[in-house]
């Protein structure tokens, strides 16, 4: 018995192993590896089209020593914020409305919400750009209404093309976080507010919008990591003026073809995100600890 | 919860209105177009009269039909192999304490909390660098990254919320941990898993920025839209489109159907 009980401990212990090995070494090996080579070859150069596998800081340098690359960078961060901030109004707004319905409503109005995130990406961007183009739906609209004479060339292939772009297709995403954290809001906490004299609007301002502040903190997180990393709306609807910075990395692994620029390019993208992340993290922690 | 409309409600419900439209008028132009051909009538736009002549070139698109049987291929595999891991990595996470699986969630969490372009970037030197050819292969292994942690987050949130008494029953009426698993763990997750299912299939499908870096001569659908975009699309792509639209919808309102099904009772 003391025999077998061994033998059977031993087989435990190997097949724990065995687990552990393939549950945290298949996320090592498609994931971190992945991104620590990635890492690598920012450091790395490229000369006449070669690989040179030496440690060097100049694709960092080209960074912050191009005007360019810092303006587009610069222009590209304002862009997503002012596309998020707008999102996160609208978004609000919207969760709100359907929070406040009772729940077979509400069921619904979250599925039409949400329904356009599972419609092909790329669909919608080709049907933006044909709503937005110079002679598309929009345009015609417009001189069909007799609201304007000639078309609007700053529709497309501009910087406000990209912007109305992210927020069509990335206004789902804050629209969701949001109505979860309203919901989870206790109603016993209105009816406090409602018994105690308190206003509707007193309500949203007391009640609801403070406890709500996580999900507006996990919305704004979500659109500006996703709008920022987004290369392919600004590649379709942005044309020759309307360059962003995940466009610039993009283009360093099509047209231009330089891995280690592009990588490390596509690490200050990373460390963007990861920073605005941690600032919204503070900032969440400010406010509940308040 | 049946109270009157506040002005509130008025004024949110209008820019909930608008919104509305706005985020579904991408896909009216596209299924109104692939009903209705715009032509062009000296110059300005107008609508052909109601046929159904894109569906019918769509369905003799050889093209077009290829690159949609990859992706539902490579959509099948990657939702089959993902459930698989997901399953074992959520089993790991609940059945096992320390680091290893706190390492082991942040690894599988972090291509969904990355930027897409870094995953797919990250993949492809990868795989540049084990002189791997782009090609079903690469795409394979992308989905399968991309969709886990989606996988992975459903089972674990349904395991977690299970009894585990029932567990520790069976086990200690002797049934071995492989009959416990296959007859009280998976049936108890059986919606978990349609569920997860259902979103990683959805998610595959649809599948861009990570793709892009991966694709060689095989490429998904989206791939082949996002290139054929360049020269502008046949009017097959309108019936296409709203048809994969059509199928997203019911997809997603199964999918939340199941979700509402399995709520009502434990609420009940």
């Amino acid at each position: 018995m003391p025999l077998s009980r061994t033998a059977k401990e031993t087989s435990l212990n190997w097949r724990a192993a065995l687990a552990g090995f393939v549950c945290v070494g298949l996320p090592g090996l498609f994931v971190l590896a992945p991104l620590a080579t990635f890492m690598l070859y920012s450091f790395w150069r490229n000369e006449d089209g070669q690989l040179v596998r030496e440690f060097t800081l100049q694709n960092y340098a080209a960074f912050f020593g191009d005007a360019t690359f810092l303006r587009v960078y610069a222009q590209t961060i304002l862009l997503c914020l002012g596309a998020t901030i707008l999102n996160l109004i609208v978004g609000y707004i919207i969760a709100l409305f359907i929070a406040r319905r009772d729940a077979r409503t509400r069921f619904g109005l979250v599925l039409v919400f949400v329904l356009p995130l599972f419609t092909s990406y790329i669909i919608k961007i080709y049907a933006i750009r044909g709503i937005l183009g110079h002679r598309g739906v929009l345009n015609e609209l417009l001189m069909n209404l007799g609201l304007i004479d000639h078309p609007l060339t700053v529709l497309i292939f501009s910087q406000t093309a990209i912007f109305i772009g992210l927020v069509v297709l990335y206004l789902p995403f804050a629209v969701l976080p949001i109505y979860l954290s309203i919901e989870r809001i206790p109603p016993n906490l209105a009816s406090a507010s409602a018994d105690l004299g308190g206003s509707t609007l007193d309500e949203l301002r007391h009640i609801v919008l403070p406890l709500s502040i996580p999900g507006i903190i996990l919305a704004g997180v979500f659109t500006f990591v996703m709008t920022f990393g987004d290369f392919a709306t600004p590649q379709m609807v942005g044309g020759v003026d309307g360059f962003t910075f995940g466009r610039i990395v993009f283009t360093q692994f099509g047209v231009a073809l330089n891995w280690p620029l592009g990588a490390a390019l596509a690490i200050i993208l990373l460390i963007t995100a990861v920073v605005m992340v941690l600032v919204a993290a503070l900032a969440g922690r400010w406010s509940t600890a308040r | 919860m049946n109270r009157r409309w506040h002005p509130v409600d008025v004024v949110a419900g209008l820019v909930a209105l608008v919104a509305f439209c706005v985020i579904y008028a991408p896909l009216v132009v596209v299924g109104m177009f692939s009903v209705w051909q715009p032509v062009r009538v000296r110059g300005s736009l107008g609508l052909s009269s109601p046929n159904f002549d894109s569906y019918v070139s769509l369905a003799g698109n050889q093209e077009i039909l290829g690159a949609v049987y990859t992706t539902l291929g490579i959509g099948a595999a990657a939702t089959v192999i993902g459930l698989t891991l997901g399953t074992v990595f959520a089993f790991y996470y609940v059945y096992t304490t320390g680091l290893p699986r706190q390492v082991m969630q942040a690894l599988i969490f972090l291509p969904f909390l990355l930027p897409p372009i870094i995953t797919g970037l990250a993949l492809l030197v990868a795989f540049r660098e084990l002189d791997l050819t782009r090609g079903v292969a690469t795409i394979l292994a992308g989905h399968v990254v991309v969709v886990v942690p989606i996988i992975y987050r459903t089972i674990l949130v349904r395991l977690t919320a299970l009894n585990p008494s029932l567990r520790e029953a069976s086990l200690d009426l002797g049934a071995s941990n492989w009959q416990t698993f296959r007859y009280i763990l998976l049936p108890q997750l059986r919606t978990a898993l349609i569920a997860a299912a259902l979103l990683a299939f959805a998610v595959s499908f649809d599948e861009t920025m990570v793709t892009l870096f991966l694709s060689g001569s095989t490429s998904t659908l989206p791939i082949r839209l996002w290139s054929m975009m360049r020269l502008g699309f046949v009017p097959d792509i309108n019936a296409l489109a709203t048809l994969i639209v059509v199928a997203a919808a019911v997809t997603a309102i199964c999918a939340g159907l199941i979700n509402l099904r399995r709520g009502t009772p434990t609420r009940g």
